[in-house]
């Protein structure tokens, strides 16, 4: 087996590291939920973990193992107080969103307005079909108004 | 060292169709109206043109990227995190997370940290993502809200997010196969340590065996005071959500009071 014979050769997990960082940071840049903003954060933390074990194979020592420990110590301290800030901002505006903070922008900024979107959803959601347990027996129209007993 | 022949226009290649993949993906309304109803299904294809992509290049880099198990987990965690960040419901965002953590515990297995795997099975799809339902169940309103079918500048952000993987990409296939015995800086522990053992195992399966406990080593050993430092950030930040939480309950009622 090759990856026995050449144990440092590392790329793959680098480049999936890599693509786990990218996807968070188009995330966060993309996404206005604030929700889905802190989890496009924890992606690219996790991207972030999985490129320190790829080096710490590389480099034959624990050093990297180390520091994914205290990212998941400072994910966890910075997912609570983050969400508690979140909720505080949810109680003040009612929605979600990082927009309805844009009073808080620079100056020069422009602001942004919503234009054309439409109040309800044109993409029709999809809900999870469950599959009929049983089959409904074929019902006898004729037959109903004759029946004696109930 | 560079990669071996055709990897890096395959990885290229692959990072390009992800790129537009993502843009394909991600939650817009202003797109024409052929390529509003084709979006969706030319986003996942160009998508999984670029999974098999990465899976190709990974068969030719040889090493890790040959082995079908880390191909599978590789695939399951970047499907996730793709998912994640395209879905326009935040909780099947979270739910997505949950499996993208899943390959990733997995992946962090394949690697030989198999403590870091549970452990990230534990903190985060137990603790953190869990943390995140709650409050989206507290704040989200019913139904699908406007702003989760928008995104700031999709186009903008996913050109950005292929030129920084291509970069990384190009940069990753100049690493050499076997680290520079140069720039291997011994700490103190390590130099005592090496004078009895040799410090850097040939064999990664030898790194394998006791790697919990050599990682417990590390930790309480060349680590102690960054440990310590650790749990006192963890008290902090639950002091400081606490007290966060319960000024914003006084605040709150002092302006009611006053209206």
């Amino acid at each position: 087996m090759l990856a026995a014979a050449f144990p440092s050769l590392i790329h793959g997990a680098l480049v999936v590291g890599a693509v786990l960082f990218v996807l968070g940071l188009v995330g966060i840049l993309t996404r206005r939920n604030l929700i889905v903003m802190f989890l496009s954060a924890e992606l690219m933390l996790q991207g972030i973990s999985v490129s320190l074990v790829a080096w710490s194979r590389y480099h034959g020592d624990f050093g990297g193992h180390a520091l994914v420990v205290f990212v998941l110590t400072v994910a966890a301290c910075e997912a609570a107080v983050a969400l508690v800030f979140v909720l505080q901002a949810f109680a003040r505006t009612g929605r979600l969103d990082s927009a309805a903070w844009q009073s808080l922008r620079d100056t020069e900024v422009p602001r942004r307005i919503d234009r054309e979107l439409p109040a309800t959803d044109t993409v029709a959601p999809v809900w999870p079909r469950l599959t009929p347990s049983g089959v409904e027996p074929a019902r006898d129209d004729s037959a109903e108004p004759s029946r004696e007993h109930v | 060292m560079t990669l071996p022949d055709g990897a890096t226009p395959l990885l290229l290649g692959s990072v390009a169709a992800f790129a537009a993949g993502l843009w394909l993906l991600l939650p817009s309304v202003q797109r024409a109206g052929w390529l509003e109803r084709w979006s969706s299904r030319l986003g996942v294809a160009l998508g999984a043109a670029a999974l098999a992509g990465l899976a190709l290049a990974g068969r030719r880099l040889g090493g890790l990227g040959e082995e079908a198990v880390f191909q599978i987990v590789a695939a399951v965690a970047l499907v996730g995190g793709t998912a994640t960040v395209v879905t326009r419901s935040p909780v099947y965002a979270a739910i997505w997370f949950a499996l993208a953590l899943t390959g990733v515990a997995g992946l962090l297995l394949v690697l030989g940290a198999q403590f870091l795997g549970v452990a990230t099975i534990v903190v985060y799809a137990g603790a953190i993502l869990v943390m995140f339902l709650f409050v989206l169940m507290l704040a989200q309103p019913t139904g699908l809200a406007p702003y989760d079918r928008v995104s700031n500048e999709p186009l903008l952000s996913a050109v950005a997010g292929g030129v920084l993987l291509a970069l990384l990409t190009v940069s990753i296939g100049r690493l050499s196969a076997e680290p520079p015995a140069c720039c291997q800086v011994p700490s103190r522990a390590d130099a005592v340590a090496a004078a009895a053992a040799p410090a850097r195992p040939a064999d990664p399966a030898a790194l394998d065996a006791d790697a919990v406990a050599r990682l417990g080593a590390e930790l309480f050993g060349r680590h102690l005071v960054a440990v310590e430092a650790a749990g006192l950030l963890l008290l902090v930040a639950l002091v400081g959500a606490i007290a966060v939480v319960s000024r914003g309950e006084a605040a709150e009622s002092a302006e009611r009071g006053a209206a």
